[in-house]
Formats: C-alpha cells, sequence, structure tokens
C-alpha cells in the first residue's frame, strides 16, 4: 500500500505535466449568438496556432480533457450540455468563453435562458469578452493549464 | 534474439520511432499550413496524459473485448515489425514472410472495424463500416503494388528482396508505378488525410473510436503510429533496399533518411489533398489503383523474367 503512495506520488509531477502539455479541447455552443465560435475557430487557425500549446481539437467527448463553452444556456441544450459533460471522462475542465456564457450577458432574463453554463456544469475558468478575442481565449486556456494540478 | 526483440530493432527501438515520426509527421504538417507546430515533447505527453484519464466506456459494451481490441492491434503491428528489417538488421527472416507481413498489418483493420461494431454509438458503427468499405478500397491494389518487388526479385522474403536490389538497383526506380501506388495504399491503410474517411472528424465525430479514452485510446494511438513506422520501413525495404548504385554512406542512417523522406511524402499528401469520398474512394481503388497495379506487376513479370 505504502509502495503504491509512494509510487503516486513519484509520478504525479510526470503526470500533472502530460496534462499541462496536452489539453484536447472540446467545443460545443449552448445557445450563444455564434461571435464566440467564429472566435475559436479563429483561435484554431494556423495565424494562432495552439498546437503549440499541445491544444488538440476533438471531435468526441471521450476524448476531450477541456470543454469550451459559448453562448448562454438555454432550456433547450441544458440537458445536452449536461450529458456531454458527463461524457467527458474525468479529470475535466471547463471553460466558459465570452460574456454570455460567463453570465448570460445580453441574453440575461430572456424566458427561454437560464444564465450562465455555470447553472450546469462547473466552470473552471472565465473567458468574458463580447466576442473575446483569440488572444483572450489563448491567454484564458494558458491560465487554466496553470492550474491543472 | 532477445535484444533483437526488446530493444533494436525491436520494441523500444519501434516506440522510439512511433513518437519521432509521430512528432516530425505533425511539425511537418504545421509547417506547410504556415504554423509552429508541437514541441518535440508532445507525443510523449500525449501518450503519458491519456492512460491517467478515466477510462468510460458505455453501456452494453463488453468490457473484456474492448479491452482486448486495442492490444490486438498492438500485437500483430509488433509482430510484423519482427519480420521487418532495420538497415539490414531482422529479428527473424523466412521464405514468404512478407506474405505474414502483408497479413499481419491488415489485422489492425479488422479490430478497427470490430472496435466500431462493439461500441454500440452510431458514430462507431458508422466509422467501422467506412472502415471496412476503404479497406476493400484500398488493400487489393496494396497487396498488388507491394506484390511487385516479390514477383521481380522471385521471393517472397524481405531480405532477399532487399538483397536482389543490392544486385541491381532501388525498387522505387525499376517501378516507379508500383511505388506511388505503395505509398497511396499506405495512406489508405493508416486512415491518414485525404484517406481517413473511417474517422472524419466533420462526419462521423472519430469513426470507431468514438466511445473510447483513457488507456485503450493511448493504446489505439500507439497502434496506430507503430503501423505508420513499420509500414514505412516495409515501403524502405522494398522499393528502397540497399543498392550499391545510390547508398554510399553507412546503412542506419540512410535508412532513416529514406523513412523520413516517404513520412515527408505522406505529410505532403495530407497537406495539399482534400478528403475523398467513400464512393470517389472505391472508383479510384478499383477503377484506376486496381488495374495499374496490375500493370505494373505484369510489366514486372517481363522484365524479372
Ligand atoms: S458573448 Fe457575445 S459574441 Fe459571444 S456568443 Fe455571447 S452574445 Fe455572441
Amino acid at each position: 500500500m505504502n509502495i503504491e503512495v509512494a509510487l503516486r506520488e513519484l509520478l504525479h509531477p510526470i503526470v500533472r505535466w502530460a496534462r499541462r502539455k496536452s489539453p484536447w479541447v472540446l467545443h460545443y455552443n449552448s445557445g450563444g449568438c455564434n461571435g464566440c465560435d467564429i472566435e475559436i475557430l479563429d483561435t484554431l487557425t494556423p495565424r494562432y496556432d495552439v498546437e503549440r500549446l499541445g491544444i488538440l481539437k476533438e471531435a468526441s467527448p471521450r476524448h476531450a480533457d477541456i470543454l469550451l463553452c459559448t453562448g448562454p444556456v438555454t432550456r433547450q441544450s441544458r440537458d445536452r450540455l449536461r450529458l456531454i459533460y458527463d461524457q467527458m471522462p474525468e479529470p475535466k475542465w471547463v471553460a466558459a468563453v465570452g460574456s454570455c456564457c460567463c453570465s448570460g450577458g445580453v441574453f440575461q432574463g430572456a424566458y427561454n435562458v437560464l444564465g450562465g453554463v455555470d447553472h450546469v456544469v462547473p466552470v473552471d475558468m472565465y473567458i468574458p469578452g463580447c466576442p473575446c478575442r483569440p488572444e483572450a481565449i489563448i491567454d484564458g486556456l494558458a491560465r487554466l493549464l496553470e492550474l491543472i494540478q | 534474439m532477445l535484444f533483437k526483440l526488446l530493444i533494436f530493432p525491436g520494441f523500444l527501438f519501434l516506440l522510439l520511432c512511433a513518437f519521432v515520426f509521430d512528432w516530425v509527421d505533425r511539425r511537418m504538417l504545421a509547417r506547410f499550413q504556415g504554423r509552429v507546430g508541437p514541441p518535440w515533447y508532445q507525443p510523449v505527453a500525449d501518450f503519458i496524459k491519456l492512460p491517467t484519464k478515466e477510462d468510460t466506456l458505455p453501456q452494453g459494451v463488453n468490457a473484456t473485448v474492448a479491452a482486448a481490441l486495442p492490444m490486438l492491434a498492438l500485437a500483430a503491428v509488433l509482430t510484423a515489425s519482427v519480420y521487418v528489417p532495420v538497415a539490414g538488421v531482422v529479428s527473424a527472416s523466412f521464405e514468404g514472410d512478407l506474405i505474414v507481413v502483408l497479413f499481419l498489418l491488415s489485422l489492425p483493420a479488422l479490430t478497427y472495424f470490430l472496435a466500431g461494431w462493439i461500441s454500440v454509438g452510431v458514430y462507431s458503427i458508422l466509422g467501422g463500416h467506412r472502415s471496412l468499405l476503404q479497406y476493400f478500397s484500398y488493400e487489393v491494389p496494396f497487396l498488388m503494388a507491394v506484390a511487385g518487388p516479390a514477383v521481380l526479385s522471385g521471393s517472397w522474403s524481405i531480405a532477399s528482396i532487399v538483397a536482389y536490389q543490392a544486385q541491381t538497383t532501388w525498387g522505387a526506380v525499376m517501378q516507379p508505378l508500383g511505388f506511388v501506388l505503395a505509398v497511396v495504399g499506405l495512406i489508405g491503410k493508416l486512415k491518414r488525410d485525404p484517406l481517413d474517411i473511417p474517422k472524419a472528424k466533420s462526419e462521423v465525430v472519430s469513426g470507431s473510436l468514438t466511445e473510447f479514452s483513457g488507456r485503450k485510446l493511448a493504446l489505439w494511438r500507439l497502434s496506430m503510429n507503430m503501423q505508420t513506422v513499420v509500414g514505412i520501413f516495409l515501403l524502405v525495404n522494398l522499393f528502397f533496399g540497399e543498392s550499391r548504385f545510390f547508398d554510399v554512406l553507412p546503412a542506419f542512417p540512410v535508412f532513416g533518411l529514406k523513412a523520413l523522406s516517404i513520412l515527408l511524402l505522406l505529410a505532403t499528401a495530407s497537406a495539399i489533398y482534400a478528403r475523398l469520398r467513400i464512393d470517389q474512394l472505391a472508383d479510384l481503388g478499383w477503377r484506376i489503383l486496381a488495374p495499374l497495379a496490375l500493370l505494373q506487376i505484369l510489366a514486372n513479370v517481363g522484365i524479372g523474367g
């Protein structure tokens, strides 16, 4: 038992390093205006080249480490967002991209909107902006990576 | 023997090559697209990270089969690598080992299909079906193209095909058509762009592997990368064997250079071609590649006599 604990302690820095260097993201829009989605696509273009940080965009929730949410949560997409979050394997993190994803933004109080994504899933990093710039997204992701233990 | 199996040219060497090739490949693709690309430790970080993640499986999936499939794929590729010489060093060799290698290298396609079939997801099953369809399109031209050097040299052993080229010249010089066909077949086998129909992200999420995570996904990726390495080494042996006309430098760096050149070809193909539709691939495979491969074999029979 003690050996196992010791081994885990020994491996922990390596595992943490690997997790910080290889974050695969999944992108889901739960009801925004599409502005932030375009910015996320910008972030993934050769101009910003996030593969430098090891960031890859994955299509399957099962492969992803970080959920990049955009838009507020509408009543219709609430269950889907939850499902996608639950499908991701632990450990997982959520980054809320855009003002309306952080707080509801301009959609606050609309009859079909619950508010920010933190109503449905735990958020680790808020990246405000309407829409937020690719630089801000990269900065937010880099800070999120620093938080990974 | 054990040294050969485990260290060079066996498991450890292949693992190192898998990481290096993965990085070089991603880096070259990035440079083609005007990007910088991932740092050198990227494949290692990916490989360490994945097993530390939760190992999820959807309900209704047979856990034993799901765990066995990636191992089977990896085992098949590693067994094939035993018979593929690296710069003239080979762990085992006998007359007819080329056929064994080809058979073992087509096993991962089967496991890939089964992985899609068992994982009860729409995307997985669709990806599995697509992988089979792709398999039937590329495999026949690939086999015929790879049979070309064997017909030419009159032997089905990789070592004697290499030896035959030492007496004459590179296989790629004598049968350029066959070489091109083999490269196209290899792209199909590795499911790389532009023949990544079974795992097209925008269409079927990740194909067969959609539902796999954690350790199993790491094994799948490793088996794919190993397959790239072994496939490239096989082509180097068959088409760029040691030649007294061209190879003046020591064998090992030259072998590495040849392997990296083929990798460059693959990366170029993924950078400049868009993905084919599945019917276009079937067309290409049966209407163009297969007849051309037949032509090359006939020509080889003529030359080899
Ligand atoms: S933050 Fe602004 S730009 Fe982004 S999705 Fe919301 S409303 Fe659109």
